[in-house]
């Protein structure tokens, strides 16, 4: 029972080819991103938030922070979206991984899992989770 | 000819910055933003590659500058509500800060 690497959700593959995902800044889909402590054991083959082994602290809320999309574009050959860093401001936290899930889609399907490594912890300051460069090598989510 | 299969990987990862006992600090925040904005290909060539990284240097200290006075001028903002509040001392606490 614990994080053993980022993921790219399975079945969150099988949903973009059924049109459930819509990255588009403002008119797309509302993406949260929730944080997990270590006890959770997510993998490729999940397939939806959950609220167990969620984390708790000062300035966190369940399903953790709404995500700010940025449009779907390409570079070379490959389409790639991003998001803005995410920050839970004056927070007490500690978590050792995250998941990005669809808040709009029916079910809130997982997206990707994120394992930051070791367990990560803000006291009374700032917890903020900085996206990859969004270009063809290092985006979030990006198909080649 | 082999069409390439479409591939997602999972050859991603983010960051996590987290402070304890205050924020995070304008020069700290701007070299976020900098990277968003700006970005250099590794197989860029070595003199394009040392112009960018120049011009991403000068970039991140405009948006350090603007990002305190943003900082102060939004501190002005808190210290009247508070003034208007009635709540003296701890407006002067904001001014000084």
């Amino acid at each position: 029972m614990a994080f053993t690497g980022n993921f790219m959700c399975t079945s969150f593959k099988v949903e973009i080819l059924k049109a459930v995902h819509n990255f588009t800044n403002s008119t797309g889909n509302t993406f949260n991103i929730a944080m997990y402590d270590n006890n959770a054991s997510f993998t490729a083959a999940t397939t939806a938030y959950t609220a167990t082994d969620e984390v708790s602290g000062t300035a966190y809320v369940a399903k953790g922070n709404t995500l700010v999309n940025v449009t779907p574009t390409s570079s070379s050959t490959t389409a790639l979206t991003d998001f803005s860093d995410s920050t839970w401001s004056s927070s007490t936290i500690t978590a050792r991984g995250a998941m990005i899930f669809n808040d709009t889609a029916s079910g809130d399907p997982s997206v990707v899992i994120l394992d930051f490594g070791s367990d990560k912890s803000s006291s009374s300051g700032d917890f903020t989770i900085v996206f990859p460069t969004a270009d063809s090598s290092s985006a979030i989510i990006r198909i080649a | 000819m082999r069409t390439p299969a479409l591939e997602m990987s999972n050859g991603f990862k983010v960051e996590v910055v987290t402070t304890q006992n205050r924020g995070q600090t304008p020069e700290e925040v701007a070299e976020r933003c900098i990277n968003k904005i700006v970005g250099i290909s590794v197989t860029a060539d070595p003199v394009i590659r040392q112009q960018a990284e120049a011009y991403k240097t000068q970039i991140e200290q405009v948006i350090v500058h603007y990002m305190k006075q943003a900082i102060q001028s939004d501190r002005t903002t808190v210290y009247n509500v508070l003034l208007d509040a009635g709540e003296q001392k701890l407006a002067d606490l904001i001014r000084r800060l």
